[in-house]
């Protein structure tokens, strides 16, 4: 591949925007998080509690590993992928149709990845072939598979003698099992994207991608390819979400999402694309985990969670406006 | 595909009225919704375009219609309002909650339309003055919208509110039609006539088009789009308000999902959610209109209702693909 050669003879015409952040937003996260810890902990001392950890990780494992799809989507300047409810319960489905005829663990863990694959795939399609936007396609793909799915089936649940209803309820020290794979695959995708080839053409075609195209960069390959992994990272979030969340309908996805939106957000990952640190996605979703747990010692109704929640986007969206304004990372 | 693109953009088709007719976005919703009508008439029968039958689909396309007229100032100036469905949620418990508080219908309505209209405008802080990404804050305030609705119900979920004037106008009927179903077809036409003809719609249709030509041509970009997101917020108010009148109560599912119906209605009528300036009002009714003779038509063959929503998926995936050869943006 003679992508530096490419480099140094191309006229520098155009600057090829990969800017990675600084640690001004990790700073911002941190404090908002122990604030809030702080505030929660002063009013209710029984927050500060091991029960309390647990609910947060909990709602941290399967927000977060989503986040990672929704992020990679996010910083390819794929803007959003609205199907993730649908591709994360078409892959839930096929977890518990595995598990039910009794397959190993690491069998239903890789039907679920592929699952989530080809649902990537599915939606790559469209928007590679027919130049559709990604956001009103995955609006409609999500619409349709949440209907498919519905006429498919009604409720499904793991057995509860297999792999990995045990793995769902196992805990690793003092944590939630499904924890740890998430904060793995945070730290092994943040680490890999700004340093690997692969990482840096997709942050360069969200960045710029007229310039990533000057340089011999496929725009088509990158984004088939980005749409699917980010549904490898669906299907692997449908294997926590199947283990540990009971029975569920093809409903129960959807609330999640506001929640990854706003995470990959705050977490300094522009929806304009090319920017984004993705370490900084453990601190913003799992602040963003606390809050219902907190909420809840407030005394507070499940109903004022949302509009907490939805106010936060609005603000991250605002601020992450004013910064693409100021060009500043 | 550039090639071929830039082909077709070295031969400038010069306008003409016949074959814009033929080809425009109106033209192609209506062939859709001819379409709707005849495979009804050949596969319910007469049933289909019977009163009583219109009456049904009319009262329940009062509600979108309304809302869809206001949100497509919206994306015409090229904004996304993606919480007109929790503003109609929430329109109708505030205006519930005050009625069971005593206060006259027509004394609540004002108040209810200003709260709604302050939403709005926090809409357009973080979108026009912050440069928010539309679509993202829009879902912000969606849920935001939707937990003080919540709140508002309280814990049994609804308001029981039923006020014996108001429902009797709002369930009138004219000519064996829905009053209100005749009031937003006219309103419809109100809209389409603004659009076109007056001053505040060409500026909004030139800011959605291009954003910089219209400012160098001294429109103040931010100003109309500020109104537009107004305007949108108001028609959500309104549509809530009617709803709150039309059962009588308002429930936590009041306006759920509304704004998929809309905007996947008024993208197959010949608006683009990505690129402002193109659409019409009555493309955007006539697109309810067959969305909803398709969900009609299924329900009076009693097939699953799930159909819909993969066929209103299939459709909106065609409108914006046709909307792409029409001239619209290529994602690459």
């Amino acid at each position: 591949m003679s992508l530096d050669q490419t480099i140094v003879a191309s006229p520098p015409a155009t600057v090829l925007q990969v800017r990675f952040h600084g640690w001004g937003t990790g700073l911002m996260l941190i404090a908002a998080w122990l604030l809030l810890i702080a505030a929660t902990g002063i009013y209710r001392a029984d927050f500060i509690s091991h029960q309390t950890l647990l609910a947060v990780a909990f709602t941290m494992s399967i927000v977060g590993v989503l986040s990672i799809g929704q992020g990679l989507v996010a910083i390819s300047g794929g803007f959003i992928d609205l199907s993730q409810p649908a591709g994360m319960i078409t892959a839930s489905l096929v977890v518990v149709r595995l598990s039910e005829a009794g397959m190993p663990l690491l069998v239903v863990i890789i039907g679920a990845i592929l699952a989530g694959m080809a649902w990537g795939a599915f939606n790559a399609c469209i928007i590679v072939f027919a130049k559709l936007n990604p956001v009103i396609v995955t609006l409609a793909t999500n619409f349709i598979g949440l209907a498919a799915l519905f006429l498919v089936f009604q409720l499904a649940e793991v057995p509860q003698r297999s792999e990995i209803y045990a793995f769902g309820r196992a805990s690793f020290l003092g944590l939630p099992a499904i924890w740890w794979p998430m904060v793995a695959l945070v730290l092994v995708v943040g680490f890999m994207l700004p340093r690997t080839r692969y990482g840096r053409r997709a942050t360069a075609v969200g960045g710029n991608r007229m310039a990533a195209r000057a340089r011999g960069i496929s725009l088509k390959a990158t984004r088939f390819a980005v749409f699917t992994i980010a549904g490898g990272f669906v299907g692997f979030a449908a294997v926590l979400f199947a283990a540990t969340s009971g029975p569920f309908n093809p409903g129960s996805g959807s609330a999640m999402q506001l929640n990854i939106i706003a995470g990959v957000i705050l977490a300094g990952i522009s929806l304009a694309g090319g920017r984004g640190n993705f370490w900084m996605l453990l601190l913003s979703v799992g602040f963003l985990s606390t809050i219902p747990t907190s909420l809840v010692f407030f005394g507070l109704s499940s109903d004022t969670q949302s509009i907490f929640q939805g106010l936060i986007l609005v603000i991250a969206v605002a601020i992450d406006g004013l910064r693409a304004r100021r060009g500043t990372p | 595909m550039t090639d071929l693109a830039a082909k077709r953009d070295a031969y400038v088709i010069p306008h003409h009225p016949v074959r814009d007719l033929l080809t425009g976005s109106v033209a192609s919703i209506a062939l859709t919704f001819i379409l709707v009508l005849a495979v009804g008439l050949i596969w319910v029968g007469p049933k289909f375009l019977s009163f009583g039958n219109i009456s049904i689909m009319g009262s329940f396309l009062v509600v979108p219609l309304i809302v869809g007229a206001f949100a497509g100032f919206a994306l015409l100036s090229g904004v996304v309002d993606l919480s007109i469905g929790s503003m109609v949620g929430f329109s109708s418990a505030l205006f519930a909650t005050f009625l069971t508080l005593g206060w006259d219908p027509w004394a609540a309505a004002p108040v209810t339309l200003l709260a709604c209209l302050f939403f709005g405008g926090i809409n357009a802080i973080a979108i026009v003055g912050f440069g928010a990404e539309a679509i993202a804050a829009t879902l912000g305030m969606l849920v935001a919208l939707r937990g003080i609705t919540w709140v508002l119900l309280g814990p049994q979920g609804s308001i029981f509110s039923f006020n014996p004037g108001l429902f009797a106008l709002v369930n009138q009927s004219v000519f064996g039609l829905p009053l209100f179903f005749l009031l937003a077809a006219v309103l419809t036409l109100l809209t389409s006539i603004m659009v076109s003809k007056s001053r505040l719609g060409r500026h909004i249709q030139a800011v959605g088009g291009d954003d910089r030509a219209a400012a160098r041509a001294g429109i103040s970009v931010n100003r109309v789009r500020v109104v537009a997101l107004l305007l949108s917020a108001f028609g959500g108010g309104i549509g809530g308000i009617v709803f709150a009148g039309q059962l009588g109560s308002a429930a936590r599912a009041t306006g759920v999902g509304l704004e998929f119906q809309v905007y996947a209605a008024l993208m197959i009528g010949g608006y683009s959610i990505l690129r402002g300036g193109v659409g019409n009002p009555i493309g955007g009714a006539l697109g309810l209109l067959a969305v909803a003779g398709v969900s009609n038509i299924l329900d009076l063959r009693s097939i699953s209702p799930y159909y819909v929503n993969i066929i209103v998926g299939l459709l909106l995936l065609a409108a914006v693909l046709l909307d792409r050869f029409r001239g619209g943006d290529a994602y690459e």
